[in-house]
């Protein structure tokens, strides 16, 4: 009978995975229904491809070598605006001062609202690889490739929710964030695009591993860094 | 070695620019300065006028 | 005391003094850099940049620390005069890199035929001037006073790290794959033999850009004791 009780801590612990997974699932089962973010996302990112193909009129060597960086381009857009959308409807609807409101610890909801900003972004990333693979014949799947995008994403998305966070409660809004974060994630574009080339060239795994290093560790500090500040962004 | 004329035309378009920013951002912080000693001014009266 | 009463005092004897020492020192810079020096051999005349733009580099980098720990010090104490400590840091260390990377550039294309090179340094710099802007911006775009200096404190927390990686990254980055500038000359790699009065020079420059720092960082933070005071006053008005 007695190993019914938790103790305190395990209540609260369960408290706050079951805050994560309750606004994951929120957010997921909201898209699933109105699909707005996705389809939003995905006709971007497939327009930015797009017009990458003719900003840059490029042979298929040179397009060889380029691949990572536009490929790296698009998904810097196309996080962007999910992140705004992310953020923006929570403050619209009032769910953020809800979720406030609730006996958790902040950082569940930055954990929560990170993780499904993730698989919105990893969704949109698995929908354009195959694309652009068909459009350019290259072929794309490739396992080390997909660890940098792994990577990269974390990264990125780790830090932009913390700053969509802010800049959805100024006045400047949409415009804030690019500004805000494109300067800031530039290390995980320069690890990315190389690593990712590294991998699509086959290059030794030595030659490539720096800039895996190098992604792992931004994302610990930055996820750690975001943890650590987000009920100061968050407080009322 | 440089051309000496081209080298000195270089380095006095760099000190005229290092000069001329100190001196436009000392500028901005008096100007500054001297808008929010008007702005107190302007309040200070408003509400001798209109005492609360 | 009502805040109307609260006067603005004027500038303590020991700020007039520093104003004074500032302006001696630059003085006296300007003629150690243009009568004490030597002239350098490879380069000529255009060398002589380098002293100020070292200089502003550096101090420039002490802002950027004293304005992340700021930041630190507001979150932890939420003392509104941090804030107005690291509004001031940034503000002025935004001018002193742009300083320096202007000054750079304008050395940069007689001694390598370019204005800019996407070196390490230079790069990492002008991706700091954008994080500094995007701080300005950030600002600019809260009315409520403690928000705004919450999430300033914050973005200034998340600069100073990013900033740090941005340069091992670049670095890292071309070391792999080195920049191609035309020749091979020290002067490429921006080194040359520096004599001792150069080193003097160099040293005194740096000591006379500290002093102007502070000086400047002085009066930054008056302003900004101003402003927030009218800021205060108007909202009381509003009510």
């Amino acid at each position: 009978m007695s190993n019914i009780r938790l103790t305190a801590r395990q209540k609260t612990s369960s408290r706050f995975f079951g805050a994560v997974g309750a606004i994951i699932w929120k957010d997921l089962a909201a898209e699933l229904r109105s699909r707005e973010l996705l389809s939003a996302m995905l006709v971007f990112a497939l327009l930015v491809t797009l017009i990458f193909n003719f900003a840059l009129d490029l042979d298929p060597g040179t397009r060889r070598v380029a691949t990572p960086g536009i490929l790296w381009a698009t998904f810097a857009f196309a996080g962007t605006l999910g992140l705004n959308r992310s953020m923006a409807v929570e403050k619209d609807r009032g769910c953020l001062d809800g979720l406030l409101l609730a006996p958790v610890d902040r950082s569940a909801i930055y954990f929560g609202k990170t993780i499904s900003n993730l698989a919105f972004m990893l969704i949109v990333e698995v929908v354009v690889l195959p694309v652009y693979s068909v459009l350019y014949n290259m072929n794309l799947f490739n396992t080390g490739l997909i660890v940098v995008i792994l990577l990269g994403s974390i990264g990125y998305i780790a830090v932009g929710t913390l700053l969509s966070s802010m800049a959805v409660q100024t006045r400047t809004r949409d415009v804030l964030l690019p500004i805000l974060l494109f300067p800031v994630v530039i290390p995980i574009l320069i690890a990315a695009v190389k690593a990712s080339s590294g991998f699509l060239q086959g290059l030794a795994l030595t030659e490539v591993m720096p800039y895996i290093n190098l992604l792992i560790v931004y994302d610990l500090i930055f996820i750690a860094a975001a943890y650590m500040v987000f009920d100061y962004v968050v407080e009322e | 070695m440089l051309n000496e004329v081209v080298s000195k035309n270089y380095m006095i378009a760099g000190y005229v620019v290092i000069l001329s920013v100190l001196a436009l951002y000392l500028a901005s912080l008096i100007i500054r300065w001297h808008n929010l000693k008007r702005e107190l001014q302007t309040i200070k009266e408003f509400q001798k006028k209109a005492p609360q | 005391m009502h805040l109307l009463e609260k006067k603005m005092k004027p500038q303590p004897i020991s700020l007039k003094m520093l104003n004074v020492v500032s302006v001696l020192l630059f003085l006296a810079a300007l003629g150690m850099v243009f009568l004490y020096a030597p002239l350098e051999v490879t380069m000529n005349y255009v060398q002589k940049i380098f002293y100020f733009h070292i200089a502003t580099g550096w101090v420039g980098m002490l802002g950027f620390l004293a304005a992340a720990a700021a930041g630190v010090l507001y979150l932890v104490k939420h003392d509104q005069k941090w804030d107005i400590i690291e509004l001031a840091a940034v503000e002025i260390s935004l001018v002193f890199f742009f300083i320096t990377i202007v000054a750079g550039s304008i050395w940069a294309r007689p001694t390598w035929g370019a204005y800019w090179t996407w070196e390490p340094r230079l790069t990492t710099a002008a991706i700091l001037e954008m994080v500094y802007i995007a701080y300005l911006l950030l600002r600019q775009g809260i009315d409520d006073s403690d928000r705004r200096a919450r999430f300033s404190a914050v973005y200034t927390l998340i600069g100073a790290i990013s900033v740090p990686i941005t340069f091992m990254s670049i670095r890292l980055f071309r070391t792999i794959h080195p920049v191609v500038i035309g020749t091979n000359s020290s002067a490429t790699t921006g080194s040359f033999d520096m004599t001792s009065k150069m080193l003097v020079t160099m040293f005194f420059a740096l000591f006379t850009f500290s002093v102007i720092f502070v000086n400047l960082f002085w009066h930054r933070i008056r302003l900004g004791q101003l402003a927030e005071q009218v800021e205060e006053l108007k909202l009381e008005e509003l009510q």
